[in-house]
Protein backbone atom coordinates (compact mmCIF):
# COMPACT_ATOMS: atom_id res chain seq x y z
CA UNK A 1 0.00 0.00 0.00
CA UNK A 2 1.37 3.11 -1.03
CA UNK A 3 0.31 6.45 0.76
CA UNK A 4 0.15 9.31 -1.60
CA UNK A 5 0.13 12.74 0.39
CA UNK A 6 -0.81 15.78 -1.49
CA UNK A 7 -0.91 17.15 -5.59
CA UNK A 8 1.67 16.07 -7.47
CA UNK A 9 3.48 19.91 -8.02
CA UNK A 10 2.85 20.10 -3.91
CA UNK A 11 4.57 16.24 -4.12
CA UNK A 12 7.42 17.94 -6.79
CA UNK A 13 8.26 20.93 -4.20
CA UNK A 14 8.02 18.14 -1.00
CA UNK A 15 10.87 16.23 -2.89
CA UNK A 16 12.66 19.17 -4.19
CA UNK A 17 12.90 20.46 0.02
CA UNK A 18 13.62 17.35 1.17
CA UNK A 19 16.47 16.75 -1.00
CA UNK A 20 18.13 19.67 -0.13
CA UNK A 21 16.82 21.69 2.57
CA UNK A 22 19.36 24.32 2.80
CA UNK A 23 19.76 25.72 -0.52
CA UNK A 24 15.97 25.16 -0.96
CA UNK A 25 15.06 27.39 2.11
CA UNK A 26 18.28 29.68 1.70
CA UNK A 27 16.96 30.45 -2.24
CA UNK A 28 13.44 31.05 -0.71
CA UNK A 29 14.30 33.58 1.89
CA UNK A 30 16.86 34.91 -0.11
CA UNK A 31 14.18 36.08 -3.39
CA UNK A 32 11.79 36.66 -1.09
CA UNK A 33 12.66 38.96 1.15
CA UNK A 34 14.61 40.84 -2.06
CA UNK A 35 10.83 40.87 -3.51
CA UNK A 36 9.77 42.23 -0.43
CA UNK A 37 12.51 45.02 -0.59
CA UNK A 38 11.44 45.95 -4.08
CA UNK A 39 7.86 46.37 -3.81
CA UNK A 40 8.12 48.27 -0.43
CA UNK A 41 10.84 50.76 -2.21
CA UNK A 42 8.16 51.45 -5.17
CA UNK A 43 5.20 51.31 -3.06
CA UNK A 44 6.65 54.57 -0.94
CA UNK A 45 7.21 52.61 2.79
CA UNK A 46 10.67 54.55 2.72
CA UNK A 47 12.28 56.96 0.72
CA UNK A 48 13.87 55.44 -2.14
CA UNK A 49 16.73 57.97 -2.00
CA UNK A 50 17.84 56.40 1.58
CA UNK A 51 17.50 53.00 1.15
CA UNK A 52 17.47 52.59 -2.44
CA UNK A 53 16.26 49.54 -4.10
CA UNK A 54 17.40 45.71 -5.64
CA UNK A 55 16.23 47.10 -8.87
CA UNK A 56 18.03 50.22 -8.51
CA UNK A 57 21.15 48.52 -7.30
CA UNK A 58 21.32 46.26 -10.26
CA UNK A 59 21.11 48.91 -12.22
CA UNK A 60 24.51 50.71 -10.75
CA UNK A 61 25.92 47.42 -11.09
CA UNK A 62 25.52 47.37 -14.84
CA UNK A 63 26.60 50.60 -15.45
CA UNK A 64 29.71 50.34 -13.35
CA UNK A 65 30.79 46.99 -15.01
CA UNK A 66 29.92 48.41 -18.69
CA UNK A 67 31.77 51.13 -18.06
CA UNK A 68 35.23 49.41 -16.13
CA UNK A 69 35.05 51.41 -13.25
CA UNK A 70 33.61 48.81 -10.73
CA UNK A 71 36.65 45.63 -10.86
CA UNK A 72 39.63 47.66 -9.53
CA UNK A 73 38.19 48.62 -6.53
CA UNK A 74 36.61 45.27 -6.10
CA UNK A 75 40.20 43.73 -7.36
CA UNK A 76 41.89 45.96 -4.93
CA UNK A 77 40.32 44.97 -2.37
CA UNK A 78 41.12 41.12 -2.62
CA UNK A 79 44.47 41.27 -3.21
CA UNK A 80 44.85 43.35 0.13
CA UNK A 81 42.41 40.69 1.82
CA UNK A 82 43.84 37.51 0.22
CA UNK A 83 47.45 38.68 0.71
CA UNK A 84 46.91 39.92 4.18
CA UNK A 85 44.66 36.92 5.18
CA UNK A 86 46.71 33.97 4.35
CA UNK A 87 50.34 35.32 5.33
CA UNK A 88 48.37 36.01 8.60
CA UNK A 89 47.19 32.79 8.86
CA UNK A 90 50.52 30.91 8.02
CA UNK A 91 52.14 32.31 10.58
CA UNK A 92 49.82 32.29 13.42
CA UNK A 93 49.04 28.95 13.17
CA UNK A 94 53.02 27.95 13.38
CA UNK A 95 53.30 30.19 15.86
CA UNK A 96 50.06 29.26 17.95
CA UNK A 97 51.39 25.47 17.95
CA UNK A 98 54.66 26.22 19.33
CA UNK A 99 52.85 28.54 22.11
CA UNK A 100 50.53 25.79 22.95
CA UNK A 101 53.18 23.08 23.17
CA UNK A 102 56.17 24.51 24.69
CA UNK A 103 55.07 26.13 28.37
CA UNK A 104 58.04 28.50 27.82
CA UNK A 105 57.03 30.61 25.02
CA UNK A 106 53.42 30.08 26.27
CA UNK A 107 54.58 32.08 29.34
CA UNK A 108 57.19 34.67 27.24
CA UNK A 109 53.84 35.71 25.05
CA UNK A 110 50.82 34.97 26.28
CA UNK A 111 50.07 38.12 27.94
CA UNK A 112 51.50 40.33 24.99
CA UNK A 113 48.98 38.59 22.70
CA UNK A 114 46.02 38.41 24.79
CA UNK A 115 45.86 42.10 25.23
CA UNK A 116 46.40 42.20 21.84
CA UNK A 117 43.64 39.97 20.69
CA UNK A 118 41.58 41.87 23.51
CA UNK A 119 42.08 45.61 21.88
CA UNK A 120 39.79 46.77 18.58
CA UNK A 121 41.83 46.42 15.71
CA UNK A 122 40.44 49.46 14.31
CA UNK A 123 42.32 51.45 17.03
CA UNK A 124 45.52 50.47 15.63
CA UNK A 125 44.56 51.72 12.17
CA UNK A 126 45.50 55.22 12.39
CA UNK A 127 48.52 54.71 13.29
CA UNK A 128 49.60 51.88 10.51
CA UNK A 129 48.50 54.40 8.20
CA UNK A 130 50.85 56.61 9.79
CA UNK A 131 53.61 54.15 9.52
CA UNK A 132 52.72 52.58 6.03
CA UNK A 133 51.22 55.55 4.23
CA UNK A 134 47.95 55.25 2.99
CA UNK A 135 48.33 52.80 -0.11
CA UNK A 136 48.16 49.43 -0.48
CA UNK A 137 50.95 48.01 2.10
CA UNK A 138 48.82 49.33 5.00
CA UNK A 139 45.61 47.53 4.24
CA UNK A 140 47.38 44.43 3.91
CA UNK A 141 48.91 45.03 7.31
CA UNK A 142 46.04 46.06 9.00
CA UNK A 143 43.83 42.71 7.07
CA UNK A 144 47.33 40.80 8.40
CA UNK A 145 46.96 42.31 12.04
CA UNK A 146 43.17 41.43 12.31
CA UNK A 147 43.30 37.88 11.56
CA UNK A 148 46.35 37.18 13.73
CA UNK A 149 45.50 37.59 16.88
CA UNK A 150 42.43 35.24 16.90
CA UNK A 151 44.29 32.79 15.03
CA UNK A 152 46.91 32.59 17.20
CA UNK A 153 44.65 32.59 20.52
CA UNK A 154 42.45 29.88 19.15
CA UNK A 155 45.00 27.58 18.05
CA UNK A 156 47.29 27.42 21.47
CA UNK A 157 44.14 27.44 23.28
CA UNK A 158 43.40 24.52 20.96
CA UNK A 159 46.66 22.59 22.00
CA UNK A 160 46.25 23.80 25.69
CA UNK A 161 42.89 21.44 25.88
CA UNK A 162 43.89 18.28 23.75
CA UNK A 163 43.02 15.71 26.66
CA UNK A 164 45.58 14.25 29.07
CA UNK A 165 44.88 10.77 28.64
CA UNK A 166 45.76 11.12 24.81
CA UNK A 167 49.58 12.07 25.15
CA UNK A 168 49.39 9.57 28.34
CA UNK A 169 49.06 7.02 25.61
CA UNK A 170 51.60 7.93 23.65
CA UNK A 171 54.00 8.36 26.46
CA UNK A 172 53.10 4.77 27.38
CA UNK A 173 53.55 3.03 24.28
CA UNK A 174 57.04 4.99 24.44
CA UNK A 175 56.23 7.52 21.90
CA UNK A 176 58.33 10.22 21.22
CA UNK A 177 57.20 13.76 22.45
CA UNK A 178 57.36 14.89 18.19
CA UNK A 179 55.11 11.74 17.20
CA UNK A 180 52.80 13.20 20.51
CA UNK A 181 52.80 16.43 18.38
CA UNK A 182 52.33 15.09 15.36
CA UNK A 183 49.35 11.98 16.05
CA UNK A 184 48.00 14.19 18.84
CA UNK A 185 48.26 17.78 19.01
CA UNK A 186 47.91 18.48 15.44
CA UNK A 187 44.50 16.63 14.77
CA UNK A 188 43.27 17.51 18.14
CA UNK A 189 43.88 20.98 17.92
CA UNK A 190 42.39 20.97 14.30
CA UNK A 191 38.37 22.02 14.91
CA UNK A 192 40.35 25.13 16.79
CA UNK A 193 42.37 26.44 14.16
CA UNK A 194 39.21 26.36 11.97
CA UNK A 195 37.19 28.29 14.02
CA UNK A 196 40.18 30.79 14.17
CA UNK A 197 40.46 30.62 10.85
CA UNK A 198 37.03 31.65 10.31
CA UNK A 199 36.73 34.41 13.21
CA UNK A 200 39.80 35.18 11.53
CA UNK A 201 38.78 35.74 7.96
CA UNK A 202 35.47 38.14 9.30
CA UNK A 203 37.90 40.29 10.90
CA UNK A 204 39.78 40.74 8.42
CA UNK A 205 37.12 41.38 5.93
CA UNK A 206 36.38 44.41 8.79
CA UNK A 207 40.02 45.45 8.83
CA UNK A 208 39.81 45.73 4.96
CA UNK A 209 36.29 48.37 5.21
CA UNK A 210 37.61 50.17 7.99
CA UNK A 211 40.85 50.49 6.83
CA UNK A 212 39.68 52.26 3.25
CA UNK A 213 36.49 54.51 4.95
CA UNK A 214 39.27 55.93 7.03
CA UNK A 215 41.77 56.12 3.99
CA UNK A 216 42.13 54.98 0.67
CA UNK A 217 41.89 56.23 -3.21
CA UNK A 218 41.12 52.74 -4.25
CA UNK A 219 39.19 49.68 -2.85
CA UNK A 220 35.16 48.87 -2.63
CA UNK A 221 35.86 50.06 0.90
CA UNK A 222 36.25 53.31 -0.57
CA UNK A 223 33.65 53.06 -3.17
CA UNK A 224 30.60 52.96 -0.30
CA UNK A 225 32.43 56.11 1.79
CA UNK A 226 33.19 58.22 -1.59
CA UNK A 227 29.37 57.37 -3.23
CA UNK A 228 27.77 57.94 0.51
CA UNK A 229 29.34 61.38 0.18
CA UNK A 230 27.23 61.94 -2.70
CA UNK A 231 24.15 60.42 -1.33
CA UNK A 232 24.32 58.16 -4.06
CA UNK A 233 22.78 54.71 -2.03
CA UNK A 234 22.36 52.41 -4.88
CA UNK A 235 26.25 52.42 -5.31
CA UNK A 236 26.85 52.36 -1.66
CA UNK A 237 24.19 49.32 -1.32
CA UNK A 238 25.78 47.72 -3.94
CA UNK A 239 29.07 47.85 -2.59
CA UNK A 240 27.64 46.44 1.11
CA UNK A 241 26.50 43.76 -1.13
CA UNK A 242 29.43 42.80 -3.29
CA UNK A 243 30.83 42.67 0.56
CA UNK A 244 28.24 40.39 1.38
CA UNK A 245 28.51 37.75 -1.26
CA UNK A 246 32.14 37.48 -0.81
CA UNK A 247 31.58 37.29 3.04
CA UNK A 248 29.48 34.32 1.46
CA UNK A 249 31.09 32.85 -0.72
CA UNK A 250 34.52 32.68 1.78
CA UNK A 251 32.66 31.44 4.57
CA UNK A 252 31.46 28.22 1.68
CA UNK A 253 35.27 28.56 0.94
CA UNK A 254 36.24 27.47 4.79
CA UNK A 255 32.75 25.18 5.11
CA UNK A 256 34.66 22.86 2.41
CA UNK A 257 37.80 22.95 4.29
CA UNK A 258 35.66 22.18 7.35
CA UNK A 259 34.48 19.20 5.71
CA UNK A 260 37.89 17.44 5.11
CA UNK A 261 38.18 16.95 8.24
CA UNK A 262 34.85 16.25 10.03
CA UNK A 263 34.83 12.40 9.53
CA UNK A 264 35.90 11.58 13.22
CA UNK A 265 33.85 14.26 15.09
CA UNK A 266 30.82 12.36 16.06
CA UNK A 267 28.76 15.71 17.03
CA UNK A 268 28.63 16.48 13.34
CA UNK A 269 26.87 12.79 12.40
CA UNK A 270 23.69 13.43 14.22
CA UNK B 1 53.15 -22.01 29.17
CA UNK B 2 54.72 -20.96 32.55
CA UNK B 3 58.34 -20.99 31.67
CA UNK B 4 59.32 -20.43 35.56
CA UNK B 5 60.53 -16.84 34.74
CA UNK B 6 58.76 -13.57 36.35
CA UNK B 7 57.39 -11.23 34.24
CA UNK B 8 56.90 -8.74 36.93
CA UNK B 9 58.66 -8.39 40.12
CA UNK B 10 58.29 -5.43 42.37
CA UNK B 11 59.72 -4.68 45.37
CA UNK B 12 59.41 -2.25 48.36
CA UNK B 13 57.45 0.20 45.68
CA UNK B 14 56.60 3.57 47.43
CA UNK B 15 54.88 6.55 46.44
CA UNK B 16 54.66 9.85 47.86
CA UNK B 17 52.67 13.00 46.48
CA UNK B 18 52.15 16.82 48.05
CA UNK B 19 48.97 17.24 48.64
CA UNK B 20 48.53 20.71 46.79
CA UNK B 21 46.06 22.02 49.38
CA UNK B 22 47.48 21.29 52.50
CA UNK B 23 51.20 21.13 51.34
CA UNK B 24 51.50 18.04 53.64
CA UNK B 25 53.62 15.01 52.07
CA UNK B 26 50.69 11.73 51.42
CA UNK B 27 51.58 8.23 51.22
CA UNK B 28 49.61 6.94 48.48
CA UNK B 29 51.26 3.51 48.46
CA UNK B 30 53.72 1.65 51.01
CA UNK B 31 56.01 -1.10 50.50
CA UNK B 32 54.20 -2.99 47.67
CA UNK B 33 56.07 -6.46 46.55
CA UNK B 34 54.40 -8.06 43.78
CA UNK B 35 55.81 -11.13 41.03
CA UNK B 36 53.79 -11.96 38.58
CA UNK B 37 54.91 -15.27 36.75
CA UNK B 38 55.16 -15.53 32.61
CA UNK B 39 51.85 -16.64 31.48
CA UNK B 40 49.84 -15.83 34.54
CA UNK B 41 46.57 -14.05 35.22
CA UNK B 42 46.55 -11.77 38.59
CA UNK B 43 44.31 -9.36 39.75
CA UNK B 44 45.38 -6.35 41.84
CA UNK B 45 41.90 -5.49 43.65
CA UNK B 46 41.24 -3.16 45.70
CA UNK B 47 38.74 0.16 46.37
CA UNK B 48 38.70 3.46 45.01
CA UNK B 49 41.86 5.37 46.76
CA UNK B 50 43.98 2.72 47.13
CA UNK B 51 47.23 3.35 44.71
CA UNK B 52 46.25 0.01 42.28
CA UNK B 53 45.97 2.25 39.32
CA UNK B 54 48.95 4.17 40.41
CA UNK B 55 51.08 1.58 41.23
CA UNK B 56 50.16 0.27 37.52
CA UNK B 57 51.06 3.69 36.25
CA UNK B 58 54.30 3.11 37.89
CA UNK B 59 54.79 -0.16 36.09
CA UNK B 60 53.93 1.12 33.15
CA UNK B 61 56.43 3.91 33.94
CA UNK B 62 53.89 6.85 33.77
CA UNK B 63 55.16 7.85 37.03
CA UNK B 64 58.01 7.51 38.57
CA UNK B 65 57.74 5.85 42.01
CA UNK B 66 59.43 7.67 44.85
CA UNK B 67 60.93 4.18 46.20
CA UNK B 68 61.65 0.80 45.41
CA UNK B 69 62.41 -1.36 42.48
CA UNK B 70 59.96 -2.72 39.61
CA UNK B 71 61.86 -5.28 37.23
CA UNK B 72 60.34 -6.81 34.15
CA UNK B 73 61.39 -9.49 31.98
CA UNK B 74 62.59 -8.63 28.75
CA UNK B 75 61.13 -10.73 25.94
CA UNK B 76 63.26 -10.34 22.65
CA UNK B 77 61.31 -8.14 20.21
CA UNK B 78 58.91 -5.51 21.37
CA UNK B 79 58.23 -3.97 24.76
CA UNK B 80 58.13 -5.21 27.93
CA UNK B 81 54.55 -3.96 28.97
CA UNK B 82 51.29 -2.17 27.07
CA UNK B 83 48.44 -0.46 28.98
CA UNK B 84 45.11 -1.23 28.16
CA UNK B 85 43.67 2.39 29.28
CA UNK B 86 39.81 2.54 31.79
CA UNK B 87 38.42 5.05 29.07
CA UNK B 88 38.81 7.65 26.30
CA UNK B 89 41.69 6.00 25.31
CA UNK B 90 40.79 5.64 21.63
CA UNK B 91 41.95 8.61 19.32
CA UNK B 92 38.84 9.68 18.17
CA UNK B 93 40.33 11.18 15.07
CA UNK B 94 41.84 7.49 13.79
CA UNK B 95 39.97 4.94 12.39
CA UNK B 96 39.97 1.50 14.37
CA UNK B 97 43.10 0.14 12.52
CA UNK B 98 44.86 3.28 12.90
CA UNK B 99 44.52 3.14 16.70
CA UNK B 100 45.51 -0.80 17.12
CA UNK B 101 48.01 -0.05 15.01
CA UNK B 102 49.61 2.95 17.33
CA UNK B 103 51.46 1.18 19.61
CA UNK B 104 53.67 -0.27 17.17
CA UNK B 105 53.84 3.19 15.43
CA UNK B 106 54.83 4.25 19.03
CA UNK B 107 57.99 1.74 19.16
CA UNK B 108 59.35 2.87 15.57
CA UNK B 109 57.41 1.04 12.97
CA UNK B 110 56.47 2.43 10.05
CA UNK B 111 53.04 3.27 9.77
CA UNK B 112 52.58 0.82 6.68
CA UNK B 113 53.95 -1.95 8.26
CA UNK B 114 52.01 -1.19 11.67
CA UNK B 115 48.61 -1.43 10.01
CA UNK B 116 49.46 -4.73 8.31
CA UNK B 117 50.45 -6.20 11.50
CA UNK B 118 47.51 -4.79 13.70
CA UNK B 119 45.16 -6.58 11.43
CA UNK B 120 45.19 -9.94 12.90
CA UNK B 121 44.57 -8.87 16.79
CA UNK B 122 41.67 -6.60 15.74
CA UNK B 123 40.21 -10.20 14.12
CA UNK B 124 41.27 -11.63 17.57
CA UNK B 125 39.55 -9.31 19.57
CA UNK B 126 36.55 -9.93 17.31
CA UNK B 127 36.38 -6.17 15.50
CA UNK B 128 37.08 -8.23 12.00
CA UNK B 129 35.17 -5.92 9.50
CA UNK B 130 34.98 -2.65 11.52
CA UNK B 131 38.72 -1.56 10.23
CA UNK B 132 38.03 1.85 9.12
CA UNK B 133 35.52 2.83 11.40
CA UNK B 134 35.94 5.54 13.88
CA UNK B 135 35.68 5.51 17.80
CA UNK B 136 32.33 7.17 18.04
CA UNK B 137 30.92 4.72 15.97
CA UNK B 138 31.42 1.96 18.26
CA UNK B 139 29.82 0.77 21.56
CA UNK B 140 31.68 1.10 24.89
CA UNK B 141 32.42 -2.25 24.62
CA UNK B 142 33.56 -2.62 21.11
CA UNK B 143 35.93 0.72 22.22
CA UNK B 144 37.65 -1.45 24.73
CA UNK B 145 38.17 -4.43 22.31
CA UNK B 146 40.09 -1.79 20.45
CA UNK B 147 41.97 -0.83 23.48
CA UNK B 148 43.05 -4.27 23.82
CA UNK B 149 43.97 -4.93 20.28
CA UNK B 150 46.12 -1.99 20.53
CA UNK B 151 47.80 -3.09 23.53
CA UNK B 152 48.08 -6.98 22.06
CA UNK B 153 49.48 -5.66 18.89
CA UNK B 154 52.75 -4.32 20.68
CA UNK B 155 53.39 -7.86 21.14
CA UNK B 156 54.95 -6.86 24.97
CA UNK B 157 55.65 -9.51 27.72
CA UNK B 158 52.71 -8.13 30.34
CA UNK B 159 49.64 -6.75 29.49
CA UNK B 160 49.11 -4.10 32.38
CA UNK B 161 44.83 -3.86 32.15
CA UNK B 162 43.12 -0.42 34.42
CA UNK B 163 39.81 -1.37 34.95
CA UNK B 164 39.39 -1.80 31.63
CA UNK B 165 35.37 -2.79 31.77
CA UNK B 166 34.62 -0.25 34.25
CA UNK B 167 32.78 2.28 32.60
CA UNK B 168 30.50 -0.72 30.75
CA UNK B 169 27.16 -1.73 31.53
CA UNK B 170 27.00 -4.97 33.76
CA UNK B 171 25.78 -7.57 30.63
CA UNK B 172 28.25 -6.14 28.46
CA UNK B 173 31.20 -6.49 31.20
CA UNK B 174 30.00 -9.83 31.89
CA UNK B 175 30.48 -10.72 27.94
CA UNK B 176 33.81 -8.99 28.20
CA UNK B 177 35.36 -10.75 30.76
CA UNK B 178 34.75 -13.83 29.34
CA UNK B 179 36.23 -12.55 25.89
CA UNK B 180 39.03 -11.42 27.44
CA UNK B 181 39.65 -15.30 28.91
CA UNK B 182 39.37 -16.64 25.45
CA UNK B 183 41.83 -13.76 24.16
CA UNK B 184 44.18 -14.17 27.22
CA UNK B 185 44.27 -17.73 26.36
CA UNK B 186 44.99 -17.62 22.59
CA UNK B 187 47.31 -14.47 22.44
CA UNK B 188 48.87 -16.27 25.55
CA UNK B 189 49.87 -12.97 27.90
CA UNK B 190 50.44 -12.01 30.59
CA UNK B 191 48.19 -10.22 32.55
CA UNK B 192 48.30 -7.59 35.76
CA UNK B 193 44.77 -6.66 35.97
CA UNK B 194 43.17 -3.78 38.17
CA UNK B 195 39.68 -3.84 39.43
CA UNK B 196 37.81 -2.72 42.27
CA UNK B 197 34.98 -5.47 41.61
CA UNK B 198 35.56 -8.98 43.65
CA UNK B 199 33.31 -11.19 41.47
CA UNK B 200 35.52 -9.84 38.14
CA UNK B 201 38.97 -10.57 39.78
CA UNK B 202 37.88 -14.02 40.95
CA UNK B 203 36.15 -14.93 37.78
CA UNK B 204 39.30 -13.93 35.77
CA UNK B 205 42.40 -14.40 37.64
CA UNK B 206 44.52 -16.91 38.39
CA UNK B 207 45.70 -15.04 42.04
CA UNK B 208 44.08 -12.04 43.14
CA UNK B 209 45.74 -9.51 45.35
CA UNK B 210 43.99 -7.46 47.90
CA UNK B 211 44.96 -4.07 48.77
CA UNK B 212 44.14 -1.49 51.51
CA UNK B 213 43.64 2.22 50.89
CA UNK B 214 45.11 4.93 52.82
CA UNK B 215 47.84 4.14 52.38
CA UNK B 216 47.47 1.72 49.74
CA UNK B 217 49.10 -1.46 51.16
CA UNK B 218 48.66 -5.66 49.72
CA UNK B 219 46.91 -7.11 52.80
CA UNK B 220 45.91 -10.90 50.81
CA UNK B 221 47.27 -12.65 48.37
CA UNK B 222 44.74 -15.33 47.10
CA UNK B 223 45.17 -18.65 44.57
CA UNK B 224 41.74 -19.05 42.47
CA UNK B 225 41.78 -22.49 42.10
CA UNK B 226 39.07 -22.87 39.60
CA UNK B 227 38.95 -25.19 36.49
CA UNK B 228 39.60 -23.11 33.18
CA UNK B 229 38.30 -22.54 30.75
CA UNK B 230 35.88 -20.99 32.94
CA UNK B 231 32.93 -20.21 31.41
CA UNK B 232 30.65 -17.44 32.53
CA UNK B 233 28.67 -19.99 34.71
CA UNK B 234 31.13 -20.41 36.87
CA UNK B 235 30.32 -17.14 38.99
CA UNK B 236 26.86 -19.31 39.68
CA UNK B 237 28.59 -22.27 41.47
CA UNK B 238 29.15 -22.61 45.52
CA UNK B 239 33.38 -22.55 44.91
CA UNK B 240 33.21 -19.45 43.34
CA UNK B 241 31.04 -17.83 46.28
CA UNK B 242 33.42 -19.14 48.87
CA UNK B 243 36.07 -16.81 47.33
CA UNK B 244 34.02 -13.92 46.64
CA UNK B 245 33.09 -14.11 50.39
CA UNK B 246 36.35 -14.27 51.72
CA UNK B 247 37.85 -11.42 49.88
CA UNK B 248 34.42 -9.66 51.07
CA UNK B 249 35.33 -10.12 54.34
CA UNK B 250 39.07 -9.46 54.28
CA UNK B 251 37.64 -6.04 52.23
CA UNK B 252 34.91 -5.41 54.50
CA UNK B 253 37.08 -6.46 57.37
CA UNK B 254 40.01 -3.44 56.54
CA UNK B 255 37.34 -0.67 56.40
CA UNK B 256 36.05 -1.44 59.55
CA UNK B 257 39.55 -1.36 60.96
CA UNK B 258 40.40 2.29 59.08
CA UNK B 259 36.72 3.24 60.25
CA UNK B 260 37.21 3.03 64.20
CA UNK B 261 41.31 4.14 63.25
CA UNK B 262 40.43 7.36 61.72
CA UNK B 263 38.20 9.91 62.10
CA UNK B 264 34.62 9.06 61.01
CA UNK B 265 34.73 11.41 57.35
CA UNK B 266 38.15 9.96 56.37
CA UNK B 267 37.01 6.46 55.92
CA UNK B 268 34.43 7.28 53.23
Amino acid sequence: MIAVRGAPAVQLLGRLRSSNERVFYGVFGFVGLTLAWEIAANTGLFRKSLLSSPSAIWKAGVIDIGAGTLWPHVGTSLEEFAIGFIVSVAIAIPLGLAIGWFRRIDYFLNGLLAALNATPNVALIPLIILVAGIGFESKVIVVFLSAFFAVVVTTFTGVQSIARRHLEITRSFGGSRWLAFRTVALPSTIPYILSGVRIGAGRALVGVVSAEFISANQGLGFYIGFFGTFLDTARVMLGIVLFGIFGVVLGELLRVVEHRFDVWRPELHR
Amino acid sequence: MRSGHLALSARGVQMQYRDRGTGKTLLAIENVDLDVPDGAFVSLLGPSGCGKSTFLKIVNGLLPATAGEIKLHRVAKGREDAMVFQDAALFPWYSVLDNVAYGLVCAGVSRGEARKRAVPFIDLVGLKGFDDKYPYQLSGGMQQRANLARALAVDSAILLMDEPFAALDAQTRELMQAELLRIWNAAKKTVLFVTHQIDEAVYLSDRVVVMAARPGKVIADIEIDLPRPRPLSVKRTPEFAVYEERIWRLIAGEYEHARVASQPDAAS
